[in-house]
């Protein structure tokens, strides 16, 4: 027993100091109104600072959430840019009755749930299915430019393959009105890409943005995907040009896909056309 | 001559106190006080439960008297009570405590019995100013009137100690 005590002996000690100086303050309180009102604004000051501080910490747990709600709005007004960029060439087409080249994409956000990057074949796990309207041949991007392509999709999950595969080519242009020319990965590095069959005539100049051709039926055009490097000629016979990609693969987290629900039709199209 | 008791020589330094505080108020810059000397002297052998409740006491007691604020003291005055040991053994060692001998001048000397002091005083000075300023005044004034108080209040605490201290010499003869 006299050893318990002695362990509870600081205890006592402190519940005393602090009954003490609590009945010390609580004198003063009454005793001047000075103290008082001090007293009185330093307790709003500290209760002021614990309750900021608990925010803090509460908004920092709950930053996951913000994010998503963050990428879903993110979503639906790149959907509504898409709609009033669709208006926009709507419009185009019936003043100069150009040729179609506007499709309507929709687009679905997902989350990366598993992505390799460190083999030539690499791939992106996404938390959106068939049940989400997901279909294979659908493209892959951020708002930073292109990730890569649907290939293959199961009910709640969908497989792609990213840019930083080897097997994966997109469809480029150099500048707006540019030349056109596959883009695939150097192979290399996380953030090179290569543009292939460059006809030697074509000069490209270091620094020119790289955007989506919009030919593929995967990606919308002009989807930004990265800034030329240096050229340089492939056995004397066409060229090849070094892009310097936008999208950081490394932090990659929300993505967007990209469906064309007119592609079936216009790949039925072309595959009666080869037929005949 | 034999010193008269801890208790009596006490209770005239806290009457001496209250005298002090009530009628020789001069200046705003120097807040004289005995307490935290009174508090440090108190005999070895109690807990600190019991200095604790004695500096509560003698809290009360002084600011009830010299009709100030109710309760400063006290504020100031239990945290001494409370580290009173941790301060003994950080100046005098431990030994104090094994051979449970009572700090004196004649034992422990001028320069750690003034250091006690200094730091006893600083503390409690430095809570009682705190509180007493309540951010009315600005901080200079607060620590050039902490600075002149600790260095009147430790010359004043040392004859206070002497008085409350035993001299013990002859007994370890």
């Amino acid at each position: 027993m006299p050893r318990n005590s002695k362990a509870f002996l600081p205890l006592i000690t402190a519940a005393i100091f602090i009954a003490m100086e609590i009945a010390a303050v609580a004198m003063l309180k009454s005793s001047s109104t000075l103290q008082d009102v001090w007293l009185n604004r330093a307790s709003h000051r500290i209760m002021g600072r614990l309750w900021s501080g608990g925010e803090t910490v509460r908004n920092h747990f709950s930053l996951s959430k913000q994010n998503d709600a963050l990428t879903e709005e993110n979503f639906a007004l790149r959907e509504r840019l898409r709609e009033y960029e669709l208006a926009q060439e709507a419009a185009a087409e019936a003043g100069e009755s150009a040729f179609m080249t506007g499709r309507r994409f929709t687009y679905i956000p997902a989350t990366v749930v598993k992505m390799s990057r460190n083999s030539m074949h690499n791939y992106i796990i996404l938390n959106k299915g068939s049940e989400d309207g997901v279909t294979t041949h659908s493209g892959i991007i951020t708002n930073k430019g292109v990730v890569g392509i649907i290939s293959a999709v199961d009910k709640h999950y969908s497989y792609g393959l990213t840019l930083m595969n080897t097997n994966v080519s997109v469809s480029s242009r150099v500048g707006r009105s540019g030349m056109v020319s596959p883009l695939i990965w150097d192979g290399k590095n996380s953030n090179r890409g290569v543009l292939k069959d460059i006809p030697l005539h074509y000069s490209i100049e270091p620094g020119d943005t790289v955007v989506t051709s919009g030919f593929s039926n995967i990606f919308p055009a002009d989807i930004p995907v990265g800034i030329t490097g240096e050229t340089e000629i492939v056995y004397g016979s066409t060229s090849q040009t070094e892009v310097i990609l936008f999208q950081e693969f490394g932090a990659l987290r929300y993505v967007t896909i990209v469906k064309n629900p007119e592609r079936d039709e216009i790949s039925a199209l072309e595959k009666r056309e080869e037929e005949r | 001559m034999r010193k008269p008791g801890f208790l009596l020589m006490y209770i005239l330094l806290l009457t001496a106190q209250i005298l002090l505080g009530v009628y020789c108020n001069f200046t705003s810059l120097f807040t004289l006080t005995l307490l935290p000397v009174m508090v440090l002297c108190i005999p070895i052998k109690r807990s600190t439960i019991f200095c604790m409740v004695a500096a509560f006491i003698t809290g009360f007691l002084a600011d009830f008297m010299q009709d100030g604020m109710l309760g400063i003291s006290i504020l100031a005055l239990v945290p001494i009570g409370l580290m009173r040991k941790g301060i003994i053994q950080l100046v005098f060692g431990s030994e104090v405590f094994s051979r449970g001998e009572d700090i004196s001048f004649r034992r422990q000397g001028i320069g750690k019995m003034a250091l006690a002091i200094a730091m006893v005083t600083g503390i409690y000075l430095a809570i009682y100013i705190f509180v007493d300023c309540a951010g009315t005044m600005p901080r200079s004034f607060c620590f050039m009137r902490w600075i002149i108080s600790l260095a009147g209040d430790t010359i004043l605490g040392l004859f206070a100690a002497d008085l409350l201290t035993k001299d013990e010499l002859g007994r370890w003869r």
